[in-house]
């Protein structure tokens, strides 16, 4: 109760809630009641939104508001699993290099140092070629073995900002282990930090998951990427009739990275209690 | 807050600034060039791995277009690429290395007797062009916004541009491509999409005119709107953040007690300070922006490095691969470098070697 | 310890403070940080502003060079400055007018002067800086002052004015900040809690500092501060704030020997500290009052021992109660001898 007070309190981001909340039902409850239109209907290409297909018809006269509700299912899992796995290992390897210090510390930032210096974008079209990505959590394995570093170095200096306060100093000289220290002093003082990097390490990957879809080199089934591929590809840039079949998607995309991003002010607000009561 | 003690003065003090300032630089350098021959032999590696080769390709692009036997194009793109691509992996690749150190990028497989360097001299411009011209107008855009944001917090100014900034930099940047071209192309055909196409018109010669200007301009006009609508959010929300930072330091106070005018806290005192920890993004973005430049460019039909590096990787051109890679490893890495030793200049407590 | 001759003859009066209110808006309501004050400032003297953490102290000291937070507000009195035989209300100074005033006129002395400086310019730059905004275009003139000013407070000028604002140590920085202070004469110097987050060895030297200066330039000093034993070392008089408002005022050797505010009478007894705010006033039992609603009637009576019906009901005014002496006291007659609280 007292949480959803809280998720009420800052107006951006309870709008982002909501929009998370919509999406997730778009994408895992519509489904079970709106069947995929899988026809070919020659009769019925680029059809303008009516009463019939409230989102149009597609290049083949599909119906556009049953392929973006089948389409999100597979965009948000892969964002989800990528997130939880590069935070994860964001997490151990940035804490463990901010606690210990020493050699471990400077070969894992070397080891960060080199992965930025690696162009992101053209490697993960590289990868995309040598992993035939046909499967979700391979999508989100390849993804997330791509965004750890970044989020590794954030998670370190929030981790030796932390370690100057008190109450870790004194739980270090009482040489409580660095497993004690990273779950019960650490990561609960971190909770917003982290979960802000989660979402925004998902948003991440919706982006990247796109663009290798957008580029014809990751074969997932129907989702909102192979929907944009498509219609691009059929001439949307030509045709003004192609208007909803390329437009749906990437409004889809983009509302839900909106969500997503302005979700996070409200839970800063949940974990940061410094900001919400101020005097 | 470590020192207590200034520092003693005289000709030591010169001597042992220069000591750490050259042991600082020779250090950041040296670990560049590390940085730099590790990502270049793991591309190597990586290129490598990928499923076919450039002869390969080219056979099937030639089986399919021209109805070729497999052998006969098989022959024909052999005869075409002339490469050993069959000498064992380390040969290729100390042989790689050698000519590297010479400046020597090799010749791109695909297009028989183009050297890759003069290749990089035909595109990269053309992408440091639009790239960098969208940073420029992005950057001083963002910093002079979120200045203006952070002075007038919490007026509906500072709502309005703080929603705009977000909404331009949630919304990944392909998305917005596609919107700009289908909605203002398209729909509204507000501009003529296969016009702007390419990097300069058909029969442009370059050259100090007024015309060519004005054309490469009109060409990169796409590339650049996108470009600075997805990273103009960004800067606008780190410079208010940074500037809200700053009006709170007890030097502003005091600057203003000391009866300073507005203008003069504003640049020196404020803005100065406040713009210091963007100067480093703006080096790291730099580099990063050209590896991002292959979708946009993609799109748009922009022929800038990152379109010509799409390509290279359909048709496993592995010379040209490695020499795109190669430039957008040492620009990330410079830039890096950069952002390091700017800091150093612009902020005199990194300067003398504190970490 | 020595006491400043505080025998002066003092007529003419410098800031005279007149029924002066502050109140900042925050979430629960109204904070009344600075309630009815007024009092006189006489010119070469100091007058020390003494009381806790949040009495408003530091709050009245921003509100007479009007550097309040953007939501302060001024809700009555006026602050009137005087020299030369004329007389301006510092609150009705325009914009360009206020700009001059300060520094020029009164110049204040921060708190926490470590971060007082611009980190990107050279302490040199800065007190250019400073002329220049107030018209003093010949930078030659002014690097003589500064190094006239800097060998005052004990610090080589050399060395200082090509320095960083980093490279020197929190005393050094205090002590250029007084420096700074003095370089365009003003007529009032401010100091906020000047020695506070500096080692004891580091603040006796500020307060030497402070007191050669003060002989030799004669400028009127207010002085803010929770430590009152710092207070009898340079002032030559003492005002007790609480919950916004002057309890006590009087003259330092009054204060001391006979107060006549049971504030005061704990402030005296208190330990002073070395290490800053955190301990202070430990034996005062109570916490500090609720700004935004302020105990009825005299706001000390929760923390009282002396507090009767008279004083949960009725505000104390500030009335005479020695030479040149006021409290806000009901019960002042009582208050003899030394209670412990």
């Amino acid at each position: 109760m007292k949480t959803l007070r809280l998720l009420m309190h800052n107006k951006v981001g309870f709008a982002g809630f909501l929009g998370v909340l919509f999406f997730l039902f778009l994408a895992f409850v519509a489904p079970l009641f709106i069947p995929l239109d899988t026809e070919t209907r020659v009769d019925q290409i680029y059809q303008l939104p009516s009463a019939e297909h409230i989102l149009g018809t597609d290049f083949q006269g599909r119906d556009i508001f049953s392929l973006i509700v089948h389409g999100g299912r597979d965009v948000m899992v892969v964002a989800f699993l990528t997130g939880l796995i590069s935070t994860t290992i964001a997490v151990i390897l940035g804490s463990l290099s901010a606690l210990l210090g020493g050699w471990v510390d400077s070969l894992i930032m070397a080891v960060t140092d080199v992965w930025l210096a690696i162009p992101q974008l053209p490697l993960l079209a590289v990868v995309a070629t040598m992993i035939k990505l046909d499967s979700v959590v391979l999508t989100a394995v390849v993804l997330a073995a791509l965004a750890w570093p970044s989020l590794t170095r954030a998670i370190r200096s929030q981790v030796l900002s932390l370690r100057q306060r008190e109450y870790v100093q004194a739980a270090q000289l009482l040489d409580l282990g660095n497993r004690h220290i990273i779950s019960s002093e650490l990561l609960p003082n971190m909770m917003s930090y982290i979960a802000i990097n989660l979402v925004f390490a998902m948003t991440g990957a919706v982006y990247s998951q796109v663009l290798l879809v957008f580029l014809g080199l990751v074969t997932l089934s129907n989702n909102w990427g192979v929907i944009i591929n498509l219609a691009w590809t059929r001439g949307a840039i030509f045709s003004s009739m192609a208007f909803m079949n390329i437009l749906a998607p990437v409004l889809a995309l983009a509302l839900f990275q909106l969500s997503l991003v302005s979700f996070t002010r409200s839970l800063e607000e949940i974990f940061n209690p410094r900001l919400r009561t101020s005097v | 807050m470590t020192q207590t003690t200034a520092r003693t003065s005289g000709p030591s003090v010169l001597m042992r600034l220069r000591a750490i300032a050259t042991s600082f630089l020779a250090r950041r350098i040296l670990k560049a060039l590390a940085t730099i021959f590790i990502v270049v032999s793991l591309t190597f590696g990586l290129v490598r791995l990928m499923p076919g080769n450039p002869i390969e390709t080219y056979t099937f692009e030639l089986m399919s277009q021209y109805n070729m036997s497999y052998q006969e194009a098989r022959d024909q793109a052999a005869a075409l690429m002339d490469v050993n691509l069959d000498a064992p992996l380390y040969q290729q690749y100390f042989e790689y290395l050698g000519k590297l150190l010479k400046g020597d990028l090799g010749n791109s497989y695909r297009s028989k007797g183009t050297s890759v360097v003069s290749y990089i001299k035909q595109f990269l411009p053309w992408t440091v062009f639009s790239v960098g011209t969208s940073l420029l107008i992005s950057f001083t855009l963002g910093v002079t916004l979120g200045m203006l944001m952070a002075y007038r917090r919490e007026s509906w100014l500072d709502h309005i541009l703080s929603t705009i900034a977000s909404l331009a930099s949630a919304i990944p940047n392909y998305l917005i491509a596609i919107m700009l071209i289908v909605v203002f192309g398209v729909q509204l055909k507000w501009f003529n999409v296969t016009k702007m196409r390419g990097s300069l018109s058909p029969g442009m010669t370059p050259g100090f005119t007024w015309e060519f200007f004005a054309d490469a301009f009109y060409h990169a006009a796409l590339p650049i709107t996108v470009y600075v609508l997805t990273t103009v959010g960004t800067w606008m929300l780190s410079m208010k953040s940074s500037t809200v930072q700053t009006l709170e330091e007890d030097y502003v106070t005091v600057a203003r007690a000391r009866g300073l005018s507005d203008g003069r806290i504003m640049t020196s005192y404020v803005g100065r300070n406040a713009s210091l920890p963007l100067f480093t993004q703006l080096a790291i973005s730099i580099g990063f922006v050209v590896g991002g430049s292959i979708l946009i460019e993609q799109m748009f039909v922009y022929q800038g490095i990152g379109q010509q590096l799409f390509k290279a990787i359909n048709a496993r051109d592995y010379a040209v691969m490695q020499g795109i890679f190669l430039v957008i490893t040492i620009s990330v890495v410079v830039a890096n470098l950069i952002a390091d030793l700017l800091y150093g200049v612009l902020d005199p407590r990194i300067r003398s070697g504190k970490e | 310890m020595t006491i400043n001759d505080g025998l002066l003859v003092m007529t003419k009066t410098v800031l005279e403070v007149d029924n002066l209110s502050v109140e900042f808006p925050a979430r629960r309501g109204l904070v009344k940080a600075v309630r009815n004050v007024s009092f006189q400032l006489y010119e070469g003297e100091a007058l020390a502003l003494i009381g806790e953490s949040g009495s408003g102290k530091t709050t009245l000291g921003l509100s007479l060079v009007r550097l309040l937070p953007k939501t302060a507000r001024i809700r009555e009195g006026r602050i009137l400055y005087r020299k030369d035989g004329e007389e301006q209300d510092v609150l009705l100074l325009s914009r360009e007018g206020l700009r001059a005033f300060r520094w020029r006129e009164c110049a204040m002395v921060f708190q926490g002067a470590q971060n007082a400086f611009n980190p990107v310019l050279r302490i040199e730059d800065q007190f250019i800086d400073t002329a220049r905004a107030h018209g003093i275009r010949d930078k030659d003139k002014v690097r003589a002052e500064a190094r006239e000013l800097l060998r005052r407070v004990h610090l080589d000028p050399d060395r200082v004015l090509k320095s960083f604002p980093h490279e020197l140590s929190g005393g050094m920085r205090q002590r250029v900040l007084i420096a700074l202070g003095l370089l365009l004469k003003p007529q009032i110097v401010i100091l906020d809690e000047p020695t506070t987050a500096l080692d004891i060895l580091t603040q006796r030297s500020v307060i030497e500092v402070l007191r050669s200066v003060r002989d030799e330039f004669k400028f009127s000093l207010i002085f803010i501060s929770h430590d009152l034993s710092l207070a009898a070392e340079l002032a030559d008089r003492v005002a007790t704030v609480y919950a916004g408002k002057i309890v006590e005022i009087g003259n330092v050797f009054d204060i001391f020997e006979k107060p006549r505010h049971p504030y005061t009478q704990g402030l005296t007894q208190t330990v002073p500290t070395v290490t800053g705010e955190l301990r202070e006033l430990i034996s005062i039992p109570g916490s500090p009052p609720d700004l935004i609603e302020p105990p009825k009637g005299c706001a000390f009576n929760p923390r009282c021992p002396y507090a009767s019906e008279r004083c949960r009901q009725e505000q104390p005014p500030l009335e005479e109660v020695g030479d040149g002496q006021f409290a806000a006291c009901w019960n002042w007659r009582e208050i003899t001898e030394r209670k412990p609280l």
